[in-house]
């Protein structure tokens, strides 16, 4: 996950390098670190570098690491012809290693030539069962031929072992979501939570998946998190503010005719009201009368 | 009554909702159908289109404040929701998924004649080949049993494109990349700064 403050850097670089004011290798070494997956730009910089003799010697031997990121976006882009000249180069240079055998078995994958793929892939796993990455690339295997169930059932593996990974786990919760298996989701972001508190968009989803759950428990612990959201950025989540507007809407209709022990919890509602038409007025003017009669359709919902 | 029912989209409506799924290429994406029924009952017009989200699409909170905003905005130009656009994440999965039709099924219990629509990635690829002029997505409607069944595969025209160029007009946003001016409700829950209105998109 990147902040916004990493994404504007990124996009400023490749704003900067698409426009031709260079800038280019830094921007691919800011790629590589946020892990973040931009295919057809890396493919198009990073060829630019590899394919000038002076530019590449100026990288020194981070030229191999260039190699290997262009592989995989060209891999990615379905250019499986460069993927294929870059894996060669690598071949050459770095015989029977380990790391090139790993792409190898990627541009089977991106062939689509699963069983093939599968092969290399536990070939590979049979020397090195800690494999983080040939381990991940089982599991997009699984997804990529619509083999969710696989997929979950790898992934709870792997994460029996490296229970630290929260990108598994975010992963596994949005497999979790688009099957509709919204309390597996809950618990997945459970433990990210439990594993990194601070993290608001952490305590986000999660109060997204409760209030999808429903329920007045779940709504009610729903709103709390939300309520978390807002106090750890700084009451700056749209989301999380639109999420406690919701909440108590909810929360109203849920328990309408008991008691009216939920008065004092509209106070929330109202600062979230307050702090959304103060947002709007002041970056989104042209829809704050829509956000105001949707306010007003919630609050009168309940 | 309900076989003879045509479905027709608007240029930008149809347009709209390919640019987004292709600027999201990686992940499923969704859309709210904008629009109202004429001629006599006979033709449901789409006429405008809302991009809404590239992310955890199974989550109720942001699609319930987006369809609060949507309705609101568009019940005062005289339009409601008549339809939903899914694109799958895989290229190859052609299967309705549980999410579109829950939300097909409540766009049902005020529109009976809802349209959920779904792109047809193998058409969308081959678009350029031809002069094809049909729409790149798939119709399903639901039938009196409550299913949700794909309309039209017979080949009889149940779903067109309002204007007859709409195809041509696509491919060349798709190779000037027009998808990145692109903005969804997504986009604008995350910085309300974008406008999920996309006013600047066609001019």
């Amino acid at each position: 996950m990147v902040s916004n403050r990493e994404e504007a850097e990124v996009n400023r670089l490749e704003n900067q390098v698409d426009n031709g004011g260079g800038g280019a290798w830094e921007y691919l070494c800011h790629v590589r670190k946020l892990k973040l997956r931009r295919s057809d730009k890396v493919l198009k910089h990073g060829l630019s570098i590899l394919n000038d003799p002076k530019k590449r010697s100026s990288i020194g031997p981070e030229e191999w690491t260039l190699y290997e990121q262009v592989a995989i976006a060209a891999m990615d882009c379905q250019c499986l012809d460069i993927a294929k000249d870059c894996i060669k180069v690598l071949q050459k240079q770095f015989p029977g290693s380990k790391r090139v055998g790993r792409l190898e078995a990627m541009l089977l994958e991106a062939k689509g030539s699963w069983a093939e793929a599968e092969k290399a892939y536990s070939s590979l796993l049979d020397d090195n069962p800690f494999d983080q990455v040939i381990q991940k690339r089982m599991v997009a295997m699984a997804k990529a031929q619509g083999n969710l169930s696989g997929a979950i059932e790898w992934l709870n593996k792997y994460l029996e072992t490296f229970m630290a990974d929260h990108d598994a786990w975010r992963e596994l919760a949005e497999i979790y979501v688009s099957l509709q298996m919204y309390k597996q989701a809950a618990f997945c972001y459970e433990e990210l939570i439990l594993s990194q508190s601070t993290n608001p968009l952490y305590h986000l989803a999660y109060a997204d998946v409760l209030y999808t759950l429903g329920g007045l428990e779940n709504v009610q612990t729903a709103k709390k998190y939300y309520a978390s959201v807002i106090d750890l950025t700084g009451g700056k989540n749209t989301r999380a503010l639109f999420g406690v507007c919701l909440c108590t809407s909810a929360i109203g209709q849920l328990v309408k005719g008991r008691s009216k022990e939920e008065n004092d919890n509209s106070e929330l509602q109202s600062l979230a009201a307050m702090a959304l038409e103060k947002s709007y007025k002041q970056r989104a003017p042209s829809k704050l009368s829509l956000l105001n009669s949707t306010l007003r359709s919630l609050k009168l919902s309940s | 009554m309900g076989s003879e029912l045509r479905y027709e989209i608007g240029q930008n409506a149809y347009i709209k909702l390919v640019l987004h799924a292709l600027k999201h290429r990686t992940s499923a994406v969704n859309g709210v159908l904008l629009g109202r029924l004429s001629g006599c009952g006979a033709v449901v017009e789409i006429t405008e289109s809302v991009p809404l989200f590239h992310s955890q699409i199974g989550l109720l909170p942001p699609l319930e404040i987006a369809l609060l905003q949507i309705e609101e905005y568009y019940s005062d130009e005289g339009l409601s929701i008549v339809g939903y656009f899914h694109a799958n994440e895989r290229f190859d999965d052609f299967d309705l998924g549980g999410v579109a039709k829950n939300i097909g099924d409540h766009i049902y219990r005020y529109f009976p004649q809802v349209a959920l629509l779904m792109l047809d990635n193998k058409k969308l690829e081959a678009l350029h080949k031809g002069k094809d002029r049909s729409p790149v997505m798939q119709l399903y409607t639901r039938d009196s049993f409550k299913n949700w069944k794909q309309v039209g595969s017979d080949g009889s025209n149940r779903l067109v494109i309002k204007e007859p160029s709409a195809n041509v007009l696509l491919l060349d946003y798709i190779s000037s990349k027009k998808w990145q001016d692109m903005v969804d409700f997504d986009d604008h829950l995350d910085d309300i700064n974008k406008d999920w209105l996309n006013p600047e998109l066609f001019k």
